[in-house]
């Protein structure tokens, strides 16, 4: 086997960007990931032990029950490096890693579970008020604003108004109108959906989110991010006369990078009503700011009047951006090169290994044959004579001469002796 | 931006490696391996290729796209095994096997391009115990991950006739030598010793069988109860388990499959065989059937190393304590003091890691922020895992 130096121009890095697809339907308070259908196991109701809607990471505690078929589980030794698992089962949870002493199993459990969640938030930047009291309960000395309500939205405050330069819509304070303001979201009521990173990667494709609100299957309104700048407008007209155009509005806005869906739409996208918001008997018109409601935010089917929240249905759909390293080699195999194996079978069979061995003399057969694999178009006549090999892999190796990866031909490919082949390789990292 | 202090790191005294071994308990029920999906012949997590040279089991029925393969399972004997014969079935691709696991577990016995023959022992070159007729089973990398973690194999089999291979009171006992199925163990090794690293394949050590109850203590033995050569030897690196087909017949009671001549009972024309009959009357395919019938549980735990770099970045007393944070200031005064001629004081949230360019490659978040002031004095551990 000859080792052949890639030059530099026979290896080039690039950078792959894919777009996977998500989309999440939600109805029924039951979340729908890409259409996946339910699955139902021998052991389990479903064979990734995950609800609907979720991913599983791994994907190897398929159709487990605890006692019948036991479930695979993570654990470590605590120890110096101070190592822990974010999620732990031991008892004492997450401070086991604390508590614990030296050599106690952390132990973790599979399967971790994602999926996206609905924050409804009215009044979105409400903070508790705490107060001080004297001798009695109604004796109060003073009172401040404490913890927010929403922690998330406070999170987020920062961020929204960074990205007010992309659009105005981010902003949590709208523009001047005379003594007040266009919005102030603190006041607003905001839906806020949390997409986690592993759905999409490093971020949202800007163009791509779409927010379709269904009502008894039929689309009574959608959302687009059409200027790419984070801005969701209505792209539809409202099919009832009786209900103002708010096509082209802006219902809210989508963080791309941090995975966040925030809608402050409250027009009514028709005139039915029906129970969505949670502990709240009462109807109420479609609108965006219920768009998702059931996603895992406790929403549930009223047992009551209006007992219709399974006539709303809503789908999400976006795409991600992934990023892969690809490198890419070139091995050349050029005229008169890679023309020989050291495969036993590239020899005729039965010919003498050595010619020649004693006490004082070892010497190889030099007159082995190369079998012939030339082939002729007549039966039972050989054709005549001419190297050639069939290169089936190309091996990688580093600088040291370490193997350090096979790249297999799907067929093997012939090679005569006058002929220049390259092999492109491609690596994704 | 906040202020970038650059510090530079000592690569003597500032950086270390550590390295975390991640285990994962991976229990394999017997009942997902054979009956759980589907009658034998039928099963639809068990995968038969055209080239009937080994059998794939996975966890559920393999079209579905949630299956994950778990191991497959073969079987050879060597040229000089009683078992070769032209009139056995599959001869050629039974011997082919074995030979190809020697050859890349163990390697060649010297200049003759002969392969070692595998033996339950941990030298095996010197050509005691040795295991000519074995059954193979490759635990698939998803499972096996870095490797077995040594001394954490266990194995329980059915050793009974073909329609009772486990004698329920002895599962029970977890290995108690009054039944048919025994559990098998690489109990004797252990991360420090008990394994042989000479052969190609990485780490081996013996399985042996297990006697006794958790109670009175486990005693551990080979075929036989005096001998003490195992039943089989397990590759770690490899995750590849080989036992010899003399599990079957060749142990004292109360093994029965011999005796009743029931190992394998052939779906078509209701053959019995004992293992010797199954391992040359049979196909490899049938004969893998007849272990995974006899599979009562397998369960190991596999090992993930994960190596981390732990950076002390250490702030002394008179070294950041100030911002450039925009917030920091207030009216041009700090905010954070009231006095001229108090001492100034920041909050540390972030350590930036740069390489020898000033170039940013990584930030690192302090879970809240810790305050810093002249009379402190800082070391920040910063653990990067890869």
């Amino acid at each position: 086997m000859s080792f052949k130096k890639f030059e530099p121009n026979d290896i080039i890095l690039n950078t792959m960007r894919t777009h996977p697809q998500s989309e999440f339907f939600i109805f029924d308070s039951v979340i729908y990931y890409n259409s996946e259908k339910h699955i139902s196991g021998a052991f389990t109701s479903s064979v990734k032990n995950v609800p609907s809607g979720f991913i599983s990471l791994y994907e190897y505690n398929i159709d487990k029950l605890s006692g019948s078929n036991n479930f695979i589980y993570p654990w470590i030794y605590k120890d110096s490096a101070r190592a822990s698992l974010r999620a732990s089962v031991s008892t004492g949870g997450g401070t086991e890693a604390v508590t614990g002493k030296f050599g106690d199993k952390l132990i973790g459990s599979y399967p971790l579970s994602s999926s996206i969640m609905r924050e409804y938030m009215v009044t979105a930047g409400e903070r508790r008020t705490d107060t001080q009291t004297g001798s009695s309960p109604t004796d109060v000395i003073g009172s401040w604003l404490s913890a927010p309500t929403y922690p998330h939205y406070f999170a987020l405050k920062n961020a929204l108004d960074f990205y007010g330069a992309r659009s105005k819509h981010y902003k949590i304070t709208g523009s001047a109108v005379g003594t007040s303001y266009d919005w102030i979201k603190d006041q607003q009521t905001i839906n806020l959906i949390s997409i986690p990173e592993i759905f999409y990667g490093s971020e949202i494709k800007p163009g791509s989110v779409s927010l379709k609100w269904y009502f008894t299957g039929s689309l009574i309104g959608e959302l687009q991010d059409t200027k790419r700048n984070g801005e969701l407008i209505q792209i539809n007209t409202s099919s009832n006369p009786a209900l103002p155009d708010n096509s082209g509005s802006v219902a809210g806005v989508v963080m791309y990078q941090e995975g966040f869906v925030l809608l402050t739409g409250s027009w009514a996208l028709n005139t039915e009503e029906i129970g969505i918001i949670k502990g709240d008997t009462s109807g109420y018109n479609p609108k965006w700011i219920y768009f998702g409601a059931g996603a895992q935010d406790n929403v549930l089917q009223p047992l009551t009047v209006p007992a219709s929240f399974n006539s709303a249905s809503f789908e999400l759909s976006f795409k991600g951006t992934t990023e892969t390293q690809v490198m890419t080699m070139f091995a050349h195999a050029k005229k008169g090169e890679i023309n020989y194996s050291n495969n036993p079978t590239f020899l005729e069979f039965g010919q003498d290994e050595l010619k020649l061995t004693s006490s004082l003399v070892y010497e190889e057969n030099s007159d082995r044959v190369i079998k012939n694999t030339v082939s002729s178009s007549h039966t039972d006549y050989s054709g005549s004579f001419k190297r050639q090999v069939y290169v089936s892999r190309v091996g990688i190796y580093d600088d040291n001469k370490n193997l350090i990866g096979i790249a297999t031909l799907a067929n093997p490919v012939r090679k005569q002796e006058d002929q220049d082949l390259t092999f492109k390789i491609r690596l994704d990292i | 931006m906040p202020t970038l202090n650059y510090e530079s790191i000592n690569t003597n005294t500032d950086v270390t490696t550590t390295r975390t071994l991640l285990h994962e308990s991976i229990p394999l029920t017997g009942a997902i391996v054979s009956g759980t999906y589907g009658q034998e012949t039928s099963e639809e997590n068990i995968k038969n290729y055209t080239h009937g040279m080994f059998q794939s089991v996975y966890d559920y029925p393999y079209l579905s796209s949630s299956a994950n393969h778990i191991f497959d399972i073969t079987m050879g004997y060597h040229s000089s095994s009683p078992f070769s014969s032209s009139a056995s079935e599959q001869n050629a691709k039974k011997i082919n096997l074995y030979t190809e696991f020697a050859q890349v577990l163990l390697g060649y016995t010297g200049s003759d391009n002969i392969v070692e023959i595998f033996e339950s022992d941990l030298d095996f070159g010197d050509n005691n115990n040795q295991m000519k007729s074995c059954y193979f089973v490759n635990f698939s990398r998803l499972l096996t991950k870095d490797q077995v973690k040594k001394g954490s194999f266990s194995m329980t089999i059915g050793t009974g006739s073909w329609l009772g291979p486990f004698d329920l009171q002895a599962v029970a006992a977890n290995g108690s030598t009054s039944g048919s199925a025994i559990v098998i163990t690489d109990a004797s090794s252990s991360e420090v010793g008990g394994t042989n690293t000479k052969g190609n394949g990485g780490e081996y050590a013996v399985l042996y069988r297990r006697y006794g109850t958790e109670a009175a203590g486990y005693t551990y033995s080979g075929i036989g109860a005096a001998n003490e050569n195992g039943v089989g030897v397990i590759f770690y690196q490899a995750g590849i388990v080989v036992l010899t087909s003399s599990i079957w017949d060749r142990m004292g009671p109360p093994i029965k499959a011999i005796g009743q001549g029931t190992f394998y009972r052939r779906h078509e024309g209701h053959l019995k065989q004992s293992i010797s009959g199954a391992f040359t009357g049979s196909s490899i395919s049938g004969a893998c059937d007849a272990l995974r019938h006899r599979i009562a549980n397998i369960s190991f735990n596999n090992t993930t190393e994960i190596n981390s770099t732990i950076y002390f970045c250490r702030a002394a007393h008179n070294k950041f304590n100030y911002s450039s944070n925009p917030t920091y200031i207030s009216g041009s005064k700090i905010r954070v003091k009231n006095v001229s001629s108090d001492s100034p004081i920041s909050y540390i949230t972030t350590i930036g890691l740069y390489n020898a360019s000033n170039e940013l490659l990584a930030v690192a978040k302090l879970s809240e922020p810790i305050k810093k002031d002249p009379t402190t004095e800082l070391t920040l551990r910063v653990r990067l895992d890869y």
